[in-house]
């Protein structure tokens, strides 16, 4: 639990110094998605894990400023805790990265179904445009920090 | 029995994430609502603190930049506002010979991007005036530049700005000099494309585009952007035409609120 709120500070000052100074061409990384993600990896009861994403997911919308969408980080992190927490644990060990990132990308496609609907009916090429330089851009950004603050063992040891 | 519990165990995970992608949804669908909007800005509100130390690096990165251009911005006006000064006064002349109504001047409230959201692409704004200042929703906001959105939501001392990037945003145009009308709605980065621009209308690249006389909460003649590119549609009686804001969203830190524009 320490850890947890411990990690959960660190995601939500990575997520402010990204979207209040680090944005790129108006798109910015999900970090607290990825908070999500790798905190409910190790979580074994798979209900626990729904709930907590969702309840992240309300703090994102209610506490951190996202726009004018209220309820859209809670459908996003529900649905990733629940893939994240469903995984087998030898599975994760072999494959961390591709799961995490795998995870990642679903997440980042639900939330621009939401945010760039018109586009969807309207310019599919300039949606698509748009989602793949908020997976590049989240990517990346998740996969420096995971490997900085070596979250592999982190999330396996714990 | 014993297969009821383990069926209800294992259907345990889904149902929750059912129930919490059902609360999701309805929470999604009831963010319009004015009630969810106040407690949304309220607690962001209370909140605020967490942006301050970001908010003050970004204010003092750009610090010497915005310095740099202010001050070219400042010479290039001092300039125009001379060659203006000369024109209002012939422009009031004409306008008492004609009898004309004179125009409203628009009360403008300064204000700082508190929080520019944390979601994945740039749709509001969070500013640090709120109904104290004299805010109200649907209170049009300015750049330095030109129209960057509306208020959707006010608390005490904040206020959520709607942008032209949002996608459900709309916005009522004229193009001059031939005064043709649309609708304005956001494309991409800093593109925005009019609708229901008649294919008559003698539209050219490089034309400004500035808000019609027929919104209800802008007042006429905001600089919007100019024209970048028109397209005719074969199968239709109207023509797209794509503009490039004139405000920049992205680097935007303050905004002005234009208030009681209604003359209450």
């Amino acid at each position: 639990m320490r850890l947890f709120i411990q990690y959960f500070c660190l995601a939500v000052v990575f997520q402010l110094i990204f979207s209040e100074l680090l944005t790129i061409n108006g798109f910015q990384p999900n970090i607290m998605l990825l908070f999500v993600i790798l905190s409910q990896m190790s979580q074994s009861n798979t209900s626990k894990a729904v709930i907590i994403g969702f309840l992240v997911g309300l703090v994102c919308d209610l506490v951190l400023f996202t726009g004018t969408y209220l309820g859209l980080s809670s459908l996003v992190f529900s649905i990733c805790a629940f893939i994240a927490s469903r995984i087998r644990f030898n599975f994760v060990f072999q494959t961390f990265d591709l799961y995490w990132i795998t995870t990642l990308l679903v997440g980042i496609v639900i939330y621009c179904l939401f945010r760039y609907d018109f586009l969807f009916f309207s310019n599919f090429f300039l949606f698509l445009k748009s989602v793949i330089s908020i997976s590049l851009y989240s990517v990346f950004v998740s996969f420096i920090l995971v490997k900085l603050f070596s979250l592999k063992r982190v999330i396996l040891s714990a | 029995m014993a297969n009821a519990g383990l069926l209800n165990e294992k259907s345990l995970p889904v149902s929750t994430l059912l129930i919490c992608i059902l609360l999701s949804i309805f929470l999604i669908f009831s963010s319009e609502n004015e009630k969810i909007q106040s407690f949304r800005v309220y607690t962001t509100d209370k909140f605020s603190f967490l942006y301050q130390p970001f908010n003050w690096i970004d204010n003092q990165s750009f610090l010497m930049k915005r310095v740099e251009v202010l001050a070219s911005e400042n010479l290039k006006l001092n300039l125009e506002n001379q060659i203006l000064s000369s024109n209002e006064l012939e422009n009031k002349r004409l306008r008492e010979f004609l009898d004309f109504k004179a125009k409203r001047d628009y009360n403008f409230i300064g204000s700082d991007v508190i929080s520019k959201g944390t979601n994945s692409n740039l749709n509001a704004f969070l500013i640090n005036q709120g109904s104290n200042s004299g805010v109200k929703k649907n209170d049009p906001v300015l750049s330095s530049k030109g129209v960057v959105g509306k208020i959707i939501a006010v608390s005490d001392d904040h206020s959520s700005v709607q942008l032209i990037s949002d996608g459900n945003f709309r916005l009522s145009v004229k193009i001059v000099p031939s005064e043709s009308e649309g609708i304005m709605r956001w494309r991409s980065n800093q593109i925005c494309e009019i609708f229901e621009v008649k294919k008559t209308a003698k539209v050219n690249i490089g034309d400004i585009v500035l808000t019609s006389n027929l919104s209800s909460y802008f007042p006429p003649d905001l600089p919007v952007g100019k024209v970048i590119s028109i397209h005719d549609k074969s199968d239709s009686f109207n023509k797209i035409v794509r503009l490039e804001l004139y405000a920049d969203l992205s680097t935007i830190n303050q905004l002005f609120i234009i208030v009681d524009t209604d003359g209450e």
